[in-house]
């Protein structure tokens, strides 16, 4: 077990260079795919947690003279220009409002600015803006839009398992250990709830929101419903795991020397199935990921102009936009890679995790 | 692609520790082809995202049809009927499917908005208008042969006059509260003797005329409501229209066959109509009905603007016609709540109830309205602001002279702050007593256009200080807040248009319950509203209609000055056809003559 406990010994954090060592462990035994994964996963979460500074623009501003525009190519300056900037873009125009067709104003050049106005690059306070994944069809920057979209997008699928994996496993274990009325009870209860059509459900829960909500509580409440339809399931399993470690001699152990039932629990029973647990929660935070964007296409999740991958998604519905405007898919691009880097992780954990592998 | 929650439970139970090396092989098995599952499904969204794409661009199949051949018109709705009772219809998808069925007394000639003879071939105005002469077109037979007369139109009136049968008819054929009088001194002569000169009544008498010989024992019995409902075999419903129903499939079609018996007659004497038959899709939304019409099965469309210029550069390629037709002859507005009811809650009055009175705080409004924007970001460039609540395309009613609040952030601000509505700081402002300016904007869910004018709209107050959360309902639970809970703020909503303005009385009068800001109103509120209820009475008593004109200008510019709602603007109408139908003739107020269509013989 002694790979199993260096994990385990990495995920509580004790230890600064043990810790390193592990990571880089990890790295080492991990393959291309998977690093691939870790390393989008990685760059999603810096993504969202620097959205003010990683954002050019406002996602919330209305270029209204700019609908649609489709991406700006940025070019490289040549290096006599550098005093003016390293990187331009040419400036475009609506040429047609019916057609929504823009021209690139080549006279003139815009100059992007580096770690300018708090942001990490944007353009002079004045100058035309530069989309560079287009703009949306109120002429709102995509890319920064998708930039805070992350936010919503990265952290539903944490929070979410954080509350229904700590139900969850408290209760599964809990019934599982107690065994008895409480564990018939709560058992039946999970069925019951497991039997509930879940996304029907979802949506009349959304559906009775009430419309002073504001965004951030809008969505802690979409991610507490979808949490409390989800916890059911890994209770049963856990439920399962934790009946079959009360019989272990180190449980017995444990009560015959005196330990209360919370210390046996938290201490023994807990524990035994944490790694198990790790897994379930990596494959299903691709599922809360994408019940967000399933919402958000339904326009029951976060709502306009606040901005997640889902509802950036949903503006691809119509057939119209996906074939004049197709830039309007790339936040559709961004939850594959989340989804499937989720999924990765999760299978690269298991593989890890399975005492099976670990025996040998 | 299914988003469903399956992925949210645990995908599969790991081998117990005890258990794991005499399963190792099998599990290492399992797990091979779970992984593969997992690809093969990820490679299934690959591919349904690139059909997507190829979906959307130009390779649209175009399966070989014969509506040429077969004389039969398609066309698509995308809803299904409610009822086939003509008297009951409220909803367009049901007025679709009957309308080729029954026709009036009068109807309106799109062309010159005027009323022209339908089922009565003529009429005589006497007594100063108080009296209304209809002589019956004789051979009109009802579609198992028995012969029209004034005893059906009779019938029909008192069917819609009963107080049991919900239907839209009866507002507009009372006056002052009273009925409209009706005898018939022959079967072939209909005298209607109103309580005061009525000048809207030749607009009013469009309603389809039933027949009396099979409704009548049902009506008695009083089971009017619920004759002729969508589960009555097609063939029962008897009207006398251009076209019988043969078939109605939920969800998928109505058909319709010509009416061998039908009266009119067209310039040679030949029989009318001239197509063969029609048929009616009924598809999920408007894309699918686009998408029917661009593979050519169907024959008649009206593009959403975004569509108008793909369709227009398809044209040639597609054997198809485009054409602007006009300026929509409805209103789309903001409205405000102010109906104490919802407001003023024991004792207590919410003070949005008199930000929604308060004409300074709805001229800044007014003045956050980009019109120029939503043209240009909603409508693709094909709209044009709208100043009065009756569309230009009303030639006699609409009143030029109002001069439009210009979208001016800044005079709004400045307007709202001389009135005592401070902006603490940025992006909070308070009224004079220190309530922070906030609420709710509604629409109905899943039109893209509304969501974008609504968004638009919303980054404008919030500009000035001023919160709106913005959340689209459902039509059937905005309809319901709109006419029994009056639990809203401020709604964006649409009204068609009519080419008599006193149809749009249930709107104007205070006491109409389409009166959307404070309906069903004992007595009028304000002294504008009551005068507007005045004007509408004085209005109806003229006959010369260019003197009638001026009370409807009085009635827009009162709209306009006392803002209880605030006009957006006017979708530029588009049609779009195939090359091969003839004498196809669209107009905003209708299809001209559409007996007429024909597929061009090949």
């Amino acid at each position: 077990m002694s790979t199993a406990r260096q994990v385990s010994v990495g995920a509580t954090g004790a230890g600064g260079t043990q810790l390193v060592q592990a990571i880089a462990r990890e790295w080492r035994l991990a393959s291309n795919p998977v690093r691939f994964s870790v390393a989008c996963l990685a760059f999603f979460y810096v993504l969202a947690a620097g959205s003010p500074v990683v954002a050019p623009y406002d996602p919330t501003y209305q270029y209204r003279a700019m609908p649609d525009c489709p991406p700006m190519a940025p070019h490289l300056s040549a290096p006599s220009r550098w005093s003016d900037g390293l990187v331009y873009f040419y400036p475009m125009r609506m040429a047609d409002p019916v057609a929504r067709r823009f021209a690139a104003d080549r006279s003139r050049r815009v100059y992007l600015h580096f770690f300018h106005n708090g942001h990490l690059f944007t353009t002079a306070a004045g100058a035309p803006p530069c989309f560079l994944l287009g703009s949306d069809g109120l002429g709102r920057d995509l890319l920064s839009r998708i930039v805070y979209g992350a936010r919503v997008s990265m952290s539903v699928g944490l929070i979410g398992v954080a509350i229904s994996f700590s139900l969850g496993i408290v209760v599964g274990a809990f019934s599982g250990y107690v065994g008895g009325l409480a564990d018939n009870l709560i058992m039946r209860w999970s069925e019951i709830e497991m039997s509930l059509p879940s996304f029907y459900f979802l949506l009349a829960l959304a559906a009775i929101i009430p419309a002073g909500m504001s965004t951030v509580e809008t969505f802690l409440m979409i991610v507490a419903i979808m949490s409390f339809i989800s916890w059911a399931g890994l209770a049963r399993v856990i439920r399962g795991m934790a009946a079959s470690v009360r019989t272990r001699p180190y449980v017995e152990a444990a009560r015959a020397l005196g330990a209360s039932r919370w210390r046996v629990l938290s201490r023994h029973v807990i524990p035994s199935v944490l790694g198990y647990a790790v897994v379930a929660a990596t494959l299903s935070i691709p599922g809360f990921i994408l019940g967000e964007s399933a919402l958000s296409l339904l326009g029951l999740g976060i709502q306009e102009p606040a901005a997640s991958w889902g509802n950036l998604l949903a503006q691809a519905q119509d057939v119209q936009s996906l074939a004049r405007y197709p830039w309007i898919l790339i936040p559709g691009a961004f939850i594959f890679l989340a989804v499937m880097s989720f999924n990765f992780l999760g299978d690269h954990l298991r593989d890890r995790l399975d005492p099976a592998n670990l025996r040998r | 692609m299914s988003y469903g929650f399956g992925t949210l439970t645990v995908p599969r139970l790991p081998p117990r520790a005890d258990q794991a090396a005499a399963t190792t092989a099998k599990t290492r098995a399992t797990r091979r082809f779970a992984l593969n599952a997992r690809t093969a499904c990820f490679g299934s969204v690959l591919l349904a995202l690139l059909g997507l794409f190829a979906g959307g661009g130009c390779h649209v199949p175009r399966p070989a049809n014969n509506h040429e051949h077969e004389q039969i018109l398609y066309s698509a709705t995308t809803s299904d009927p409610k009822t086939f009772n003509p008297v009951l219809v409220t909803d367009s998808a049901s007025g679709d499917a009957i309308g080729n069925l029954f026709e009036g007394l009068v109807k309106l000639n799109p062309l010159t908005t005027l009323p022209e003879p339908d089922l009565a071939k003529s009429w005589e105005i006497s007594d100063g208008g108080r009296v209304v002469i209809f002589h019956l077109r004789r051979h009109v037979r009802w579609f198992d042969g028995k012969p029209l007369t004034a005893r059906d139109v009779i019938f029909t009136m008192r069917v819609i006059y009963d107080p049991r049968v919900p239907n839209s008819m009866r507002p507009i054929l009372t006056i002052d509260g009273k009925p409209i009088a009706v005898s018939a001194p022959d079967d072939y002569t209909v005298r209607m003797t109103m309580p005061r000169t009525f000048a809207p009544l030749l607009y009013s008498v469009g309603f389809e005329i039933l027949p009396e010989h099979l409704l009548a024992a049902d009506y008695e019995a009083g089971r009017f409501n619920r004759v002729w409902g969508i589960n009555t075999p097609p063939a029962k419903i008897v009207g006398m229209g251009p076209y019988r129903m043969t078939r109605y499939v939920p969800s998928q079609l109505v058909a319709f066959r010509r009416n061998g018996g039908y009266w009119m007659r067209g310039p040679k004497g030949e029989k009318l109509p001239r197509l063969r038959g029609q048929r009616l899709l009924i598809v999920q939304d408007q894309n699918a009905d686009y998408l029917r019409f661009l593979s050519g099965q169907t024959d008649v469309y009206s593009p959403r603007p975004e569509e108008v210029l793909d369709l227009s550069e398809r044209a040639a390629k597609l054997h198809i016609t485009v054409r602007k037709i006009g300026i929509d002859t409805g209103s789309l507005f903001f409205a405000f709540n102010r109906n104490p009811r919802h407001y003023v809650h024991h004792g207590v009055t919410d003070p949005k109830l008199h930000w929604f009175t308060d004409l300074n705080f709805l001229r800044a409004l007014a003045h956050l309205v980009d019109k120029r924007a939503i043209a240009n970001l909603c409508f693709h460039g094909l709209a044009v602001p709208a100043v009065s609540d009756v569309s230009p395309a009303n030639k006699v009613f609409h009143n030029p002279n109002l001069k439009d609040y210009d979208y001016d952030p800044a005079l709004a601000a400045k307007i709202l702050d001389a009135a005592g509505y401070r902006l603490v700081r940025p992006g909070v402002r308070v009224d004079p007593h220190g309530n922070r300016l906030e609420f709710n904007l509604t629409t109905n869910t899943g039109v893209k256009t509304r969501d974008e004018m609504c968004a638009i709209f919303q980054q404008d107050l919030a500009n000035v200080g001023i919160k709106v959360n913005y959340r689209p309902l459902e039509f059937t639970t905005l309809v319901e807040k709109l006419d029994s809970t009056f639990d809203w703020d401020c709604v964006l909503i649409g009204f068609t248009g009519t080419v008599e303005p006193n149809n749009a009385a249930n709107f104007l009068r205070s006491s109409g319950n389409l009166h959307i800001w404070d309906p069903d109103q004992p007595k009028p509120a304000t002294p504008w509203e009551a005068e507007i209820d005045r004007l509408l009475d004085e209005g109806t008593a003229e006959m010369d209609p260019a003197k009638r004109a001026p009370y409807y200008w009085r009635i827009q510019q009162i709209l306009h000055d006392q803002l209880p709602i605030i006009e957006t603007v006017r979708q530029q109408e588009f049609q779009a056809w195939k090359d091969s139908l003839e004498d196809f003739r669209p107009t905003v107020w209708g299809l001209y003559r559409p007996e007429w269509i024909e597929f061009r013989p090949d």
